[in-house]
C-alpha cells in the first residue's frame, strides 16, 4: 500500500507519521495517534462527532484528507482538557446534565468551544446556528444550550467563576439535580465506545450482505475470499457449532442467512482480515448462488391465503397476535350517541443513535468466548450466544461497552454471534464497526403500524366503547415484535376509563428490514391513533381538547383494559400540569382560528431561521467598521 | 470508502495544470473534499480507488479575494466561511453573506470553496444563483506549451446541464470573477429536508438597489435554483420591476411570472408555490437591508406593507 508521510502539531506535540494517501484526518488521528476524542457518526459531515480545530478553524475531520492537513496545527477534544483539568465548557457541560449518550459530546464540546471563541458574546440564537453541524439524539440540545450559555457568561465574566461548580444544596436525589458521575469522562472524550478499542492483532471485520429481499441460497463459495493475503478467515452459517438462532421472544433468526435471505441486508457471510480495506476488498471474492422467492413486502398481503411464506412455522406470517377483550363492545357502541372510525397509519423510523453498532470479540486465557460492545441486554445475549455456539454459559461473557445511544435499537444480538465466531475460528481479537450506511439499512426499525380505531362517545363526551385493530409490519424476523404487539394492546386505548374494549394487534413477518424495539415499544402508534381520535371527537362534539380527556381520564381505583384495578392514577394531574405550562386556552379545536390568544408569544417557538449574526444589529455594526 | 495511490499539493497554478496533465486517467482534481470524500460511499459510488488526488487549496494563485474597481476576484481556493464573517466582503457582495449561512454549517463553510460548489454544477447549488445575481464569470487556466493561458466567460455559460459545464479536460477554474453591489440590500431563501447542512430544493438569491429618494426600484436582480436543470435568473421580472414605483402589489405581481420558470421534473406544483413566495420574500428581505440615499426615510419593509 503506497504511503506519505505527514507532518503535523497535535494538541500542542509535533508528530511525524506514514499515512495513506487516501486517509481521512479522522482515521490518521483515530488510528495512528489513538485519539479516538473524535468519533466517526456519519463518515458523510452530517453529525459533527468528528470536529476538530485545524489551523484554529473547526472543521469535520470526516471531510477532510489527512495529507490536507500537513503541515496544520491540530487540536482535539482530549488537546482542551490540558492535564485532566475540564475547561468551563466541559465543566457546564456536567453541571447542566447535557451529556446523556455521550458520543455526540466531544464534537459538541468543540461547536461550542469554538462557538465561543468566535464570539465570546453569542446569544443563543446564534449558538444554536453555530451548533447546527452537530446532532444530538439524546437531550433534545436544551441542557447543551444551557450549558454553552453558562460558560459563555462566565468566561465572558457576567457570571463568577464559581456558578459552573457550585451545586444546589443535595439533601435529596429525587426531584433534584444530580451529577452524572459518567459526564466527565464523556465531555473530555476520554470515555471509549466499542468501536474505539483496539486490541494487540486485532482483526477487522466487514460483513456480505443480502441484495435481495427474499431467495433461496443455493451455495457460498469463500474459497477465493479465503486465499486473499491478510485473510485470516470467512464465516458463515456453517461455522455455527450449536443451535443457532436468536430474538428478544422467539429465536428465528440465525447469525448469518442459513438456506435463504429474507430482506436486504441480511448478513450472509463475515470476513476478518488484517486491515479494513483487505476485508471489504474479499467480501467482493465471495460468491453467492441465489434463486430469488417471490417476496412480500405488506403485511396485509401477507396474511392473504397464498402468500409467500417467509418463515415455515408461521402459517399466515403471522408473528403474534395479542387480543383484549374487556366488556362487550357491542353494547357499549349501542349506547354511543357518535360514533367515530378511522384508520392511521405511521411509518418505520429509524433511531439514528450517533453511536453506529460495533462490537469486538476475543477469546481469553481461560477459552472464556467474550464478546464487548453497546448490547442492551447482554444477559439475554449471553444466555442465546452460549446455546449458538454450544459452549457452557461460564465460558461465554459479554461486556457491555458505553452504549453510544441505544433506544431500544441495540436490543438485538444481530453481530455479536458473527464476531464470536470469528474469533473462536481464528483466536485472535476480531472487531466490527458498522458504517452508518449499514447501520440504517441493516439494523431494526419502529415497527410501521396500520390501526383502524372505532370509538363510540356520548353526546358529553364520554365515551361507551373502543375497538381497535393494529397490524404491524414486523419485517424478517421477530425480534421484539411479540413484546411490542403485547405493550401496543396494553397500551392501545390510551389513559382512559372505558368499560367495553375489544383490541387485536397483529405484528406480521414480510420480507421488509425487520422491525423491533424502539422508545415506547408499541405504545406511541397506538396513541398516535387514539389521540388523534380524541381530538376528531372533540371537534365533532364541539369539546374542548383537555375537557373530553379529563372526562375520560381513568382515576384512582379504575380498571385498565387490561382489567387490573390501579390503585394511584395522576393521568389527570400530568394534563392540568400540561395544560397550565402550555397556557391552552380553553375551547372547541376547531373554528376559532385567528381569535385565538394562546398562539405566538412567550413560551412559544417562532419558526426556524438563519441568520442571528446577521440581524439589523451586526449590520450597522458593518457600517460602523467599514466607514 | 476513498482510497489512492498519491496525494498531490501543487504550490502554484502551473505545477497544479502540469499534475492535471500527467495525472494518471482517473486522477481526480479535490479543493474543500466536502463533496469528494461523501461521494466515495455505500449507496453512491461505494468504495473507490483513484490513481491520485490532487489537491489545488494551496495553489498561491487561488488563494484570497480582491475587491477593486467594481470587481470582485475569489481564488478557486476560497471557502464559503469569508462571505460570512469577512465584514468587506459582506458589504461589496450583498447577497453572499446570506447565501453562506444557508449553506452547510459553519464547519463545511471553512473547507467546501465557492468554486468547488460552481464546477460540481449541481442544479441546487447555493453558489450559483447569488453569483449569477452578480454577473459573475469564471477564469479558467490551462497549458499552452509551457505556458499558463487563460480564458474566461459568463458563468450563465459556464453550467451546462446537471453537473455539466464546458470546463475542458486539463483546464482548472482559476477564479470567480464578479461585480460588486455596493448599496444593494442582498437575500438568500432556501427550503430543504432541514435547517442546518441540507442540500436545497430550492433557493433564490436578490439583490436590490433603489433610487435616491427611496421610493422606486433602481435595480432589481433575483436568480433561482432548484427548479429546473440549470439556474437562471429571473430577466421577466426583474424587467418589469426596475423603475416600478414600491409596492406590495408590483412585487406580488412580477412573482407571478415565476411559477411558469419552474422546469423540474419532480414536485412541479410544490416548486411552483415555493418559487411564487420566494421572489416575493426575496424582494421584500433584500429591500429592507438596501440603504436609501436619503436617511429618514421610512423602513422600507414598512413602506412595502403599508
Amino acid at each position: 500500500m503506497p504511503e506519505q508521510v505527514l507532518e503535523l502539531t497535535v494538541n500542542g506535540r509535533k508528530q511525524k507519521k506514514i499515512a495513506k494517501p487516501g486517509a481521512r484526518l479522522l482515521d490518521f488521528l483515530r488510528d495512528e495517534l489513538n485519539l479516538t476524542g473524535a468519533k466517526e457518526g456519519c463518515g458523510a459531515g452530517e453529525c459533527g462527532t468528528c470536529s476538530v480545530f485545524v489551523d484554529g478553524k473547526l472543521v469535520k475531520s470526516c471531510l477532510m484528507p489527512a495529507m490536507k492537513a500537513d503541515g496544520a496545527t491540530i487540536e482535539t477534544v482530549e488537546g482542551l482538557a490540558n492535564k485532566g483539568e475540564l475547561t468551563p465548557l466541559q465543566r457546564a457541560f456536567h453541571k447542566t446534565g447535557a451529556s446523556q449518550c455521550g458520543y455526540c459530546i466531544p464534537g459538541m464540546v468543540m461547536a461550542a468551544t469554538s462557538a465561543l471563541r468566535e464570539n465570546p458574546f453569542a446569544d443563543r440564537e446564534e449558538i444554536k446556528e453555530r451548533l447546527g453541524g452537530n446532532i444530538c439524539r439524546c437531550t433534545g440540545y436544551q441542557k447543551i444550550f444551557e450549558a454553552v450559555e453558562l460558560a459563555r457568561d462566565v468566561m465572558n465574566g457576567r457570571l463568577p467563576a464559581t456558578a459552573i461548580d457550585v451545586d444546589e444544596k443535595a439533601e435529596k436525589y429525587i426531584g433534584a439535580n444530580v451529577r452524572r458521575l459518567d459526564a466527565p469522562s464523556k465531555v473530555s472524550g476520554s470515555l471509549r465506545y466499542a468501536g474505539d478499542m483496539t486490541m494487540p492483532g486485532m482483526l477487522h471485520m466487514q460483513v456480505l450482505r443480502s441484495p435481495h429481499a427474499h431467495a433461496k441460497i443455493l451455495s457460498i463459495d469463500t474459497s477465493e475470499a479465503e486465499a486473499l493475503e491478510g485473510v485470516e478467515c470467512v464465516v458463515t452459517h456453517e461455522d455455527v457449532p450449536g443451535e443457532d438462532g436468536f430474538g428478544v421472544f422467539v429465536h428465528d433468526q440465525p447469525i448469518m442467512a442459513r438456506d435463504k435471505v429474507r430482506y436486504v441486508g441480511e448478513a450472509v457471510a463475515a470476513v476478518a482480515a488484517e486491515d479494513l480495506a483487505t476485508a471489504r476488498k474479499a467480501l467482493g471474492l465471495i460468491r453467492v448462488e441465489y434463486e430469488e422467492l417471490p417476496a412480500v413486502f405488506d403485511p396485509f398481503e401477507a396474511m392473504k391465503p397464498g402468500a409467500p411464506k417467509i418463515h415455515d412455522y408461521a402459517d399466515g406470517n403471522l408473528t403474534k397476535h395479542i387480543p383484549i377483550r374487556k366488556g362487550d363492545v357491542e353494547n357499549g357502541f349501542a349506547e354511543a350517541d357518535v360514533i367515530i372510525e378511522e384508520t392511521y397509519s405511521t411509518q418505520a423510523v429509524e433511531h439514528a443513535y450517533l453511536e453506529p453498532e460495533a462490537g469486538l470479540a476475543y477469546v481469553d486465557h481461560d477459552g472464556v468466548v467474550t464478546v464487548l460492545s453497546p448490547s442492551q441486554n447482554i444477559t439475554h445475549h449471553r444466555h442465546m450466544l452460549s446455546k449458538i455456539i454450544a459452549k457452557p454459559i461460564n465460558k461465554v461473557r459479554f461486556i457491555m461497552s458505553a452504549v453510544g445511544g441505544g433506544f431500544g435499537g441495540k436490543e438485538d444480538m444481530i453481530y455479536q454471534g458473527m464476531l464470536a465466531l470469528a474469533a473462536m475460528k481464528t483466536m485472535r481479537p476480531v472487531r466490527l464497526v458498522f458504517t452508518r450506511e449499514e447501520s440504517i439499512a441493516t439494523t431494526a426499525k419502529r415497527h410501521p403500524f396500520t390501526t383502524r380505531l372505532k370509538v363510540g362517545f356520548k353526546k358529553d363526551g364520554r365515551i361507551t366503547a373502543a375497538e381497535m385493530e393494529a397490524v404491524a409490519d414486523g419485517g424478517a424476523y421477530g425480534l421484539s415484535t411479540e413484546g411490542v404487539m403485547r405493550k401496543a394492546a396494553i397500551l392501545s386505548c390510551g389513559p382512559y376509563d372505558i368499560a367495553n374494549v375489544k383490541v387485536d394487534t397483529r405484528g406480521i413477518y414480510t420480507n421488509n428490514t425487520p422491525s423491533g424495539a424502539f422508545r415506547t415499544f408499541g405504545g406511541m402508534q397506538v396513541q398516535f391513533a387514539m389521540e388523534s381520535h380524541m381530538d376528531l371527537a372533540a371537534e365533532r362534539l364541539g369539546l374542548d381538547p383537555f375537557e373530553i380527556r379529563y372526562l375520560n381520564a381513568m382515576r384512582d381505583g379504575a380498571v385498565t383494559h387490561t382489567q387490573q384495578k390501579l390503585d394511584s392514577v395522576s393521568a389527570t394531574r400530568v394534563m392540568e400540569a400540561a395544560e397550565k405550562a402550555s397556557n391552552w386556552e380553553r375551547g372547541v379545536p376547531n373554528g376559532r382560528g385567528a381569535t385565538r390568544s394562546d398562539l405566538g408569544g412567550p413560551g412559544t417557538r417562532k419558526a426556524c431561521t438563519l441568520g442571528a449574526r446577521l440581524a439589523e444589529q451586526a449590520d450597522h455594526r458593518v457600517e460602523e467598521e467599514v466607514a | 470508502m476513498l482510497s489512492c495511490d498519491d496525494y498531490l499539493k501543487p504550490k502554484s497554478l502551473k505545477e497544479a495544470l502540469q499534475a492535471v496533465a500527467q495525472a494518471p486517467a482517473g486522477s481526480r482534481v479535490i479543493a474543500g473534499g466536502t463533496d469528494t470524500l461523501p461521494w466515495a460511499r455505500e449507496g453512491r459510488a461505494g468504495d473507490v480507488h483513484v490513481p491520485a488526488l490532487i489537491d489545488v487549496t494551496k495553489v498561491a494563485e487561488f488563494q484570497g479575494t480582491r475587491i477593486e474597481n467594481g470587481r470582485c476576484r475569489i481564488g478557486a481556493a476560497v471557502p464559503y466561511q469569508p462571505f460570512l464573517d469577512d465584514v468587506s466582503l459582506r458589504a461589496a457582495l450583498p447577497c453572499m453573506p446570506y447565501c453562506a449561512i444557508w449553506f452547510a454549517d459553519d464547519q463545511i463553510r471553512e473547507q467546501a470553496t465557492l468554486a468547488g460548489n460552481i464546477v460540481n454544477a449541481s442544479p441546487v447549488a447555493d453558489g450559483t444563483p447569488a453569483l449569477l445575481t452578480l454577473n459573475a464569470e469564471v477564469e479558467l487556466a490551462r497549458l499552452e506549451g509551457d505556458e499558463v493561458a487563460f480564458r474566461r466567460m459568463k458563468l450563465a455559460e459556464f453550467i451546462t446541464g446537471p453537473g455539466r459545464t464546458q470546463l475542458m479536460p486539463g483546464e482548472l477554474v482559476a477564479a470567480i470573477e464578479c461585480e460588486t453591489a455596493e448599496g444593494y440590500g442582498g437575500s438568500f431563501e432556501k427550503v430543504g429536508a432541514r435547517r442546518s447542512l441540507v442540500i436545497s430544493s430550492v433557493c433564490v438569491a436578490g439583490l436590490v438597489k433603489t433610487s435616491e429618494d427611496g421610493r422606486s426600484f433602481a435595480d432589481v436582480r433575483l436568480a433561482a435554483g432548484g427548479v429546473g436543470p440549470v439556474a437562471f435568473r429571473f430577466d421577466d421580472i426583474e424587467d418589469e420591476l426596475v423603475g416600478a414605483e414600491i409596492s406590495e402589489a408590483a412585487v406580488e405581481k412580477a412573482a407571478d411570472h415565476a411559477a411558469r420558470r419552474v422546469a423540474s421534473r419532480s414536485r412541479v406544483e410544490y416548486r411552483r408555490e415555493v418559487i411564487r413566495g420566494f421572489v416575493i420574500r426575496a424582494v421584500e428581505d433584500a429591500l429592507a437591508r438596501a440603504r436609501p440615499a436619503i436617511p429618514h426615510t421610512p423602513s422600507l419593509k414598512e413602506a412595502i406593507h403599508a
